[in-house]
């Protein structure tokens, strides 16, 4: 179905030279370039804020550049709407899956471009056998069945979906592709599955951009990776010939080993003895959903929460939020029985919340920084808990943006124009504004750059050492390793395991050891 | 740049386009017809729009906070049914006064709690209510004559003048006033923001939702127990169909304003001005002698073009001021954001 796409003069694919784009007086990429050759997986790097997206988005005709040129196989490419984009052969699969739930695979691999059964030169049905056909052989090269095709794509998986759309993506004439973060929301196994497809695709002739956070996953896919900081092309590399130090130094322009990554759990401080409990649960039920979970969180002290997606960790962390009604059992928050119809109450009550979806559950988009801040604690910039008073607002927007480096240049400007990583500054900022007691961490480095990572994962520790308590989830197992003292492991709403004592395993050098036999937990696998 | 920049702000500011286009309006009438401004026509025209006006901030309030209310404009008919019911049965004004506000917040108590207890889509709680309310007031009329009392002091409400301006008005300016602190200046205010833009998001926040939620429709509900009273005052009598439609003339007064139904933007001021704009082309349009009939096409056109002109002013006046500069970086075109944002791609990187 794809033919071998022809390079250029210069043997690439795509060729795109200084590219500049501004938005309200702010430079998002400042005369970038990015050449591809073909059949190859072209890394694209950067931290947030970098303007990978920005370029994606040129790329795929969602915004115009400012000035520059992109060539694909020497031809100049005017992309001024998405349209434009898949006519070329470029196409592009979001971070945030562009799928419609309710359609089957077959609609939506063909959804806008639908065949029609024609009757007397008018457009009566669609026409799915013909569809069918096109894609049949297709599907299932990549593990589609013909029974996948007629179920709607709201039943299946973050990787089936994912599937779908590279499928999409190759039913027309694709010569390349852009895979925006495609290994997100992915569990282990699935991030190896989708390997062996970007390899295929390799094999088959496209190119890939593929962005990511995650450089462990670059080395024995990736053949050549380019570097953005701030909006500027910072080089290109072939990934065999580099290491993780040499591009984390390219991405965050300082010498390479500053983010050491089991290093850093050694800082983790002790918190065993003399502590006083926070939280309990017993015996928490909440339909099918959670059932008998009983922990406790002390003072001081870090409680991981480890499983697979579905398991129920973040049903656990809104059922003690008050967000979802618990059907039994009881709480205790510092001693005292606690029954929270809302999650204003538990916030009054000194629980606070960063929830795992930024985007839907997090920010509040149209709303400043400030704004976003104060939200959960109006009363501290209010006067008598009913007149807002903006300045005090302003300015203690202002400490925590210096305080926790959040990069923007006003705390009043819309949350929403901020980059990934400090949109979620700004939440944390928010849930350490209301001084909680417990503050319950949800996936809180999900879809941030590595700097970024560590300057959330240090706040969560000196959240702890300045005598918080703490609930992290997280389905990166070594980042749950790293803060937690000590990690329970759910499945299926149940607990099914618990690893105490986990900096002391880490200081004795049992690091993987230690992941290992979560993994297994979660997995449901016997325990080693 | 920077001009580019301060006008975008502007122009992007809740309310400023449709009092630019009000302006425009009047003085196109003005010129039309030179007594639209001589000063009996304009305070007719706008007493006679207050009690529409404060439903319409009513509804905006609703709208900002995510959701709807199609009750008001029956609500404040029946509002001003019983207030004229208990001046009928010899009850002093300001108790008449009270009754009348209280129907209101009877009602926005009841969408409310139908609302955030139950669970009932707001549209369809407040379509009953719609119903409930018009059909008592037609029993209370079938029942009571609802006229012919001379209270001191009723018709005053209205037609008392102060300092040289109806009381009507101060009135209205009075809630006016009051609602726009409340909405911007307050707790209770920005929360309403927040559960407008994404009620999810509020709730994890701590915001508590549903008490917020309750809040808008017990304001609403107010607001017309209020426009009842004043309507009563002004009528002096009260037929059994009063405040029918009133309801839509309220929601696209307050969409014409800005007030996005999608919930989250919107002010007072916007609103007030986007429902001075109706009842000022009714009285444009009837000063140069246009046959009623086609006020309410007139009325529906102008809503449409008004919110096509409230989403690309910016873009229309800044590409205009680009294409003479010639220079500096082209500011984004908002309605092309917001496309972006509706594929989820609108973050920047």
């Amino acid at each position: 179905m794809t033919e071998r796409p022809a390079p250029d003069a210069d043997g690439f694919l795509l060729n795109v030279q200084g590219i500049s784009k501004h938005y309200q007086g702010v430079t998002a990429l400042d005369a970038v370039g990015l050449q591809v050759r073909p059949a190859e997986i072209h890394a694209l790097l950067g931290g947030n804020g970098a303007g990978k997206s920005t370029l994606i988005n040129i790329l795929s005709g969602l915004t115009s550049p400012d000035s520059g040129t992109i060539m694909l196989s020497g031809n100049r490419l005017e992309l001024r709407r998405p349209t434009d984009a898949l006519g070329s052969g470029i196409n592009t699969i979001h971070q945030e899956l562009s799928l419609v739930p309710a359609l089957t695979t077959l609609d939506n691999i063909f959804l806008g471009r639908e065949v029609n059964a024609r009757f007397l030169g008018l457009n009566v049905r669609l026409d799915r056998r013909h569809m069918e056909d096109r894609v049949r052989s297709l599907a299932s090269e990549f593990g589609l069945t013909e029974e996948d095709l007629k179920l709607p794509v709201g039943e299946f998986g973050a990787l089936k979906k994912r599937v779908v759309e590279i499928v999409k993506a190759l039913a027309f004439d694709t010569r390349l592709l852009i895979l925006d973060e495609p290994t997100s929301g992915l569990e282990e196994e699935e991030r190896l599955n989708l390997f062996e497809h970007m390899r295929r695709l390799r094999g088959k002739g496209v190119s890939l951009i593929w962005v990511t956070h995650h450089l462990e996953e670059l080395f024995g896919l990736a053949d050549t990776a380019t570097v953005f900081r701030d909006g500027r092309l910072v080089g290109t590399v072939e990934v065999p010939d580099t290491s993780v130090d040499d591009l984390l130094g390219m991405m965050f322009g300082i010498a390479a080993g500053e983010f050491g990554s089991t290093a850093t759990a050694a800082v983790v401080t002790e918190a065993e003895e003399s502590r006083e409990e926070v939280l309990r649960l017993t015996d928490v039920n909440r339909s099918y959903i959670l059932r008998d979970i009983s922990l406790t969180v002390h003072k001081g002290e870090v409680l991981g929460i480890a499983g697979l997606a579905g398991a129920g960790r973040t049903e656990l962390a809104r059922a003690i939020m008050g967000i979802d009604k618990i059907s039994s059992g009881t709480v205790h928050l510092k001693g005292k029985a606690v029954k929270f119809s809302d999650s204003s109450a538990a916030y009054q009550k000194g629980l606070a919340m960063l929830p795992e979806d930024r985007k839907q559950l997090g920010i509040l988009p149209e709303l400043s920084v400030s704004e976003n801040i104060s939200i959960s604690s109006l009363d501290r910039v209010s006067w008598l808990g009913f007149v807002l008073k903006g300045r005090d607002e302003v300015s203690q927007a202002e400490s925590y943006r210096q305080r926790l480096g959040i990069k923007t240049a006003d705390v009043r400007e819309k949350i929403r124009n901020l980059s990934g990583g400090n949109q979620q500054k700004a939440i944390v900022a928010r849930c350490l504004n209301t001084n909680p007691d417990l503050l319950i961490f949800d996936e809180p480095t999900q879809g941030i750059d590595v700097s970024a990572k560590v300057e959330v994962h240090n706040l969560i520790r000196e959240f702890v050492a300045n005598g918080g308590a703490a609930i992290v989830i997280a389905s990166e197992i070594g980042e749950l390793v790293e803060l937690s003292h000590r990690v329970i492991i759910m499945k299926k709403g149940r607990l099914v395991g618990s690893v105490d004592h986990v900096p002391h395993a880490l200081v004795s050098g049992q690091f993987e050891a230690v992941k290992n036999r979560i993994l297994a937990m979660s997995a449901g696998r016997t325990e080693s | 740049m920077n001009f580019q920049r301060a006008a975008s702000r502007i122009l992007s500011t809740s309310g400023v386009p449709i009092v630019i286009a009000l302006v425009i309006v009047i003085i196109v009438f003005q010129i039309m017809s030179p007594v639209f401004l001589t000063s009996g026509s304009v305070r007719d025209y706008i007493n006679n729009a207050i009690p529409i006006l404060l439903l319409t901030v009513g509804v905006a309030i609703v709208i900002v906070g995510g959701g709807i209310d199609l009750s008001v404009g029956t609500v404040a008919g029946l509002s001003a049914g019983t207030t004229m019911w208990a001046l009928v049965s010899g009850a002093p004004t300001w108790t008449a006064v009270a009754v009348g506000v209280a129907t209101g917040l009877v009602f926005g108590l009841f969408n409310g709690l139908m609302i955030t207890v139950f669970g009932i889509n707001d549209f369809i709680v407040t379509l009953a209510t719609l119903n409930i309310a018009g059909g008592l007031l037609i029993v209370l009329t079938e029942k009571v004559p609802l006229q012919g009392v001379s209270t001191p002091g009723f018709s005053d409400l209205v037609y008392g003048n102060f300092l040289g301006v109806p009381t009507g008005f101060w009135i209205a300016a009075i809630i006016f006033v009051l609602m726009q602190f409340l909405l911007i200046r307050t707790v209770f205010g920005r929360r309403i923001f927040a559960i407008g833009i994404a009620p999810g998001a509020a709730n994890v926040a701590g915001v508590n939702v549903n008490r917020v939620r309750l809040g808008t429709f017990v304001i609403s509900g107010l607001l017309a127990g209020a426009a009842g009273v004043l309507l009563a005052s002004r009528l002096g009598a009260v037929q059994a169909f009063l405040g029918n439609g009133y309801e839509f003339v309220a929601i696209a007064g307050a969409v014409l304003g800005g007030v996005s139904l999608a919930g989250g933007r919107g002010s007072v001021w916007a609103a007030v001005a986007g429902g001075l704009m109706l009842a000022t082309l009714q009285q444009g349009l009837r000063l140069n002698g246009v046959d009623p009939v086609y006020f309410s096409i007139v009325t529906g056109l102008c809503i449409v073009a008004g919110v096509v002109f409230d989403r690309r002013i910016q873009q229309l006046v800044l590409g205009g001021i680009r294409k003479r500069s010639k220079s500096g970086p082209t500011p984004p075109a908002p309605a092309k954001l917001q496309e972006t944002h509706l594929l989820g791609t609108g973050k920047q990187d």
